[in-house]
């Protein structure tokens, strides 16, 4: 890799107060693609730069990141550069991944990009990703269906307009096109990170109003043990009304985790398991969980990784309540119902540096889902899908200053049900992205992508679902006329394919005598998104960000009812329009103790058709989290407030029916919890104490479902 | 120079004011969130409600209204005997609303709306009886009268028959009363 007329970078990054040498710190070389991570010792080495001037940042999850400007790399020389970084719960200048499909500064991206740690989860007592992205600026869950700035409304069993990624590579399931949210691997996040607005310019179908990429840990350098035992009792109903169970309701579970490195080659095994009584009858939840990851690095620029994860669950019934006054027990049809399920994938990466200028991955993962519905034991409808994606992606450095992405994609999916029926599908993808710094303070990213997809009725038979091509561009265009400031602009189309349980599905519903009937001549959905927005450090206490958005949404599909026919069936039927703006402010006071970090999002949901509110919008989203530190405590209260949806499917109340569907109230939710950690007493080990909801707030984000009321945790960490 | 830091330290000293400012709001929210939320509705009061309509001018003296009452009866047609042991047979088949030691119902109104808590059932007879005197034992004379009935709609010369069940309350009973026109008594 040496090269004439290039120079190396060497040195350490250290903890500013502790002077412990951290692992992992990302070391990128800014509008360049070149980066690398420190080592077990804490040192990073880079080779092979050309000589120049360069703007280099170190970023680590749970310190402030550190740019160091105008470094001058010289010809056959080695610039020495050791770097003290500052811990810091404002996590406002990261290197993420997800924007623009490489490592960049946050401050280089066009688009607003949020990121929870992987402390975040474990402080929240996170048991579930949906769990975790409550408090995400801009993003809103309506129980397990994932909104951001209003792009999803209720989707429940028909496809998520928000793309959800493992480690880059596409993680919805084949038959329904939702987020399999319970077997993300929660104790292997390492961070996550939420790009708003659409995103097919690079991700293809589903990233309609966003993308959430969840990126896993990396193997370690050194024997590691990981645990985490939490158990959380639910309280009593303050209503006799909803007390329905004379036990104490429990939420119990953990992992254990064990990776080590032998030369070359690293591999991490976990195990979890996981039993939630619940608040509500009929709602237990059981799960088994295996995660695995191998890792071997063949030189400093080749390396291959395969994970494996698989999840058992069996989780009862509980679609909505019986009524208000029976919030906490399920309709009379849903008793003794169940699901069972078996959702595991295997994925597999290799990634090569060819020289300085030029690098590629391969990636490929397999997603499999079985699950079938159980009323008093008795087999209910099964179904069993596959989907294979495989890709390649190149990164070539044509000069400094400019840096082109490009990759192909290939998918196969494959159904088998008794109410999906029995479906193949293929498809393909096309990107290209291009990114220039024409100036320093400038940078201008340009994309492309095409996709290409088809669903046959039944194998070897006519194509069934009449899936137009899509061309979805992006462009994208930052300015930082000082280190502390950025301005970007954006715009982005998005688009989803149907899902096959909205081309397909064919089924009684058992409620009401409803039926849904196919349709298999849907239409993607597409979208628009427009952005402007900007950051500000002032000093290096306060960092504020703000946003202006609009996005267009065309061909919506819902699933509408025809109250005297008694059947629904899915429809390209809504023409939308969601504008907004979202502020948020980070900020340290009185010497790092006391950490705040508030952000408000206004929506206007207008579905163009009706002139009218889009259903299940809420308006206002203001999150605001207070954190103090001292020595080795910690604690923390945050605060979510979600106005009241204005508008729901009125239809859907009266013909499920449920009772007293039409009751909610705005989401008026505190959080609070204390850590503390015993490193004083030289144990490795973190213990806490976390209660959700401490009023004990009573609130529903889904029709008909009371969300959980005041839980007490106690949860405890520990790493050796 | 010095004057732009100067004024850098000057919007960071306001913001982190501002801040300390947001940390108070925090704590209201905290208060304000003390609401508690959804809460189950009150007990749906089951039985029937509707108004009591009399006619203007007909209300009678005061000595001869001792009481006035709505009356549901599962049992129909009545004779005396039937009512006496309606009323007073556990559990009763007859109902009355006030109870007869409660107050009066309004005198010399045009209307009254009414609910009457019942247990659920199919209450054929419906009506508002006027007690005469106070004297229960008074022999030889009409201590009670019916002066208004609900009307089947279909023949409005019957009562007409209410059910109610253990979900909802029944609505619009609405009867109309005439003292100085009573309808045929049933005992």
């Amino acid at each position: 890799m040496a090269q004439p007329n290039a120079g190396s970078l060497t040195g350490s990054v250290t903890d500013a107060k502790t002077q412990e040498l951290l692992i992992g710190v990302n070391v990128i070389l800014r509008s360049t693609i070149r980066g690398t991570t420190t080592d077990i010792h804490g040192k990073y080495q880079l080779h092979g730069i050309p000589a120049g001037m360069y703007d280099v940042t170190f970023s680590f999850v749970g310190y402030t990141s550190d740019t160091i400007y105008q470094i001058s790399i010289q010809p056959d020389a080695e610039l020495h550069l050791d770097v003290h970084l500052m811990q810091a719960p404002i996590q406002a200048d990261q290197v993420v991944v997800t924007a623009n499909r490489r490592e960049q500064s946050l401050r280089e991206v066009p688009v607003s990009v949020s990121t929870v740690s992987a402390k975040m989860i474990a402080d929240h007592v996170s048991v579930t990703l949906d769990d975790a992205l409550r408090y995400v600026p801009g993003v809103y869950m309506m129980q397990d269906q994932v909104n951001i700035r209003g792009s999803s409304g209720y989707s429940r069993g028909v496809g998520s307009r928000v793309l959800i990624l493992i480690d880059g590579l596409p993680y919805i399931t084949g038959d329904t096109g939702e987020i399999p949210w319970e077997t993300i691997p929660m104790f292997q996040i390492d961070r996550i990170e939420i790009v708003k607005g659409a995103g097919s310019a690079l991700y293809g179908s589903s990233a309609l109003g966003g993308v959430i990429n969840v990126i896993t840990k990396e193997i370690g350098e050194k024997p590691d043990i990981r645990f985490r035992l939490f158990s959380g009792m639910y309280a009593k109903p303050t209503y006799s009304e909803w007390d329905w169970s004379d036990k104490t309701r429990f939420n119990t579970g953990g992992f254990i985790s064990y990776s080590n490195r032998i030369g070359s080659f690293g591999y991490l095994v976990s195990a979890s398991r996981m039993v939630d009584d619940s608040y509500r009858e009929n709602d237990v939840y059981h799960r088994w969980g295996l995660y695995s990851k191998f890792n071997y690095n063949f030189s400093q620029y080749q390396s291959a990784t395969l994970t494996t994860n698989i999840q058992w669950r069996t989780h009862g019934n509980f679609f909505w309540w019986k009524s208000l006054s029976d919030a906490t027990r399920p309709a009379d049809s849903q008793l003794g119902g169940e699901v069972n399920s078996t959702r595991g994938n295997v994925s597999f990466a290799y990634k090569e540096i060819l020289s300085d200028k030029f690098f590629y991955s391969l990636k490929a993962i397999y997603f499999g889902n079985f699950w079938q519905d159980n009323i008093y034991g008795q087999v209910g409808n099964t179904a069993a899908s596959h989907t294979t994606q495989v890709e390649a992606q190149v990164t070539y450095e044509i000069s400094p200053v400019h840096v082109i992405t490009s990759g192909l994609v290939a998918n196969y999916d494959r159904i088998i049900s008794d109410i999906f029926g029995s479906h193949p599908g293929v498809g393909a993808g096309f990107y290209v992205q291009d990114e220039i710094t024409p100036l320093q303070s400038l940078k201008l990213t340009a994309g492309i992508r095409y996709d290409w997809q088809r669903i046959w009725k039944e194998i070897f038979a006519s194509p069934a679902a009449s899936s137009p091509s899509q061309l979805n561009p992006k462009i994208g265009l930052v300015f930082s006329p000082s280190p502390t400031t950025t301005l970007r602009t954006s715009y982005g189309e998005g688009f989803r394919y149907p899902s096959m349980s909205e081309l397909f599905t064919s089924v009684n519903t058992g409620l009401s005598q409803i039926t849904i009937v196919p349709n298999d001549s849907l239409k993607p959905e597409r979208s628009v998104s427009y952005e402007i927005g900007g950051s500000q450090w002032l000093g290096n206490q306060v960092f504020l960000d703000a946003a202006l958005f609009q996005n267009d949404f065309y061909d919506l599909i819902e699933g509408g009812v025809n109250p005297t026919q008694f059947v629904i069936q899915f429809n390209n039927v809504t023409r939308a329009r969601i504008r907004g703006f979202e502020f948020g402010i980070k900020a340290n006071m009185f010497h790092r103790f006391l950490t705040t970090d508030i952000s408000y999002t206004y929506i206007d949901p207008i579905d163009l058709i009706h002139n009218t509110v889009l259903k299940f919008r809420p308006r206002n989203l203001f999150y605001a989290s207070l954190i103090a530190q001292y020595q080795q405590w910690q604690t923390e209260v945050n605060y979510r407030y979600v106005s009241r949806v204005e508008a729901i499917d009125e239809n859907l109340v009266r013909l499920a029916p449920i009772v007293d569907g039409d009751q909610r109230v705005a989401c008026n939710v505190i959080d609070a919890g204390i850590t503390y950690n015993l490193i004083d007493f030289n144990l490795p080990l973190t213990i806490g104490l976390t209660i959700k909801n401490l009023t004990n707030y009573y609130y529903v984000e889904l029709l008909g479902n009371l969300s959980p009321v005041r839980t007490f945790y106690v949860s405890v960490e520990g790493t050796w | 120079m010095m004057s732009a830091l100067h004024l850098v330290n000057r919007i960071c000293t306001i913001l982190v004011s501002f801040m300390k400012l947001l940390v108070l709001i925090i704590l209201c929210l905290l208060l304000a969130s003390c609401d508690a939320g959804l809460a189950p509705p009150p007990p749906i009061e089951l039985g029937f409600s509707g108004t009591v309509y009399f006619t203007p001018g007909s209300w009678p003296s005061r000595d001869s209204l001792v009481g006035l009452m709505i009356f549901a009866s599962e049992i129909y047609p009545l004779d005396s005997a039937m009512a006496f042991a309606g009323l007073f047979s556990d559990p009763p088949t007859i109902f009355v609303y006030p109870s007869m030691s409660e107050s009066l119902l309004p005198f010399s109104a045009d209307s009254i709306s009414y609910s009457f808590p019942l247990r659920s059932g199919t209450y054929k007879y419906i009506g508002v009886v006027q007690q005469i005197s106070s004297d229960l034992k008074t022999r030889g004379m009409r201590v009670f009268r019916v002066v208004g009935f609900y009307k089947d709609a279909a023949d409005l010369s019957q009562p007409g028959s209410v059910v109610v069940n253990d979900s909802s309350q029944v609505k619009e009973i609405n009867i109309q009363v005439d003292f100085r026109n009573p309808p045929p008594q049933p005992f």
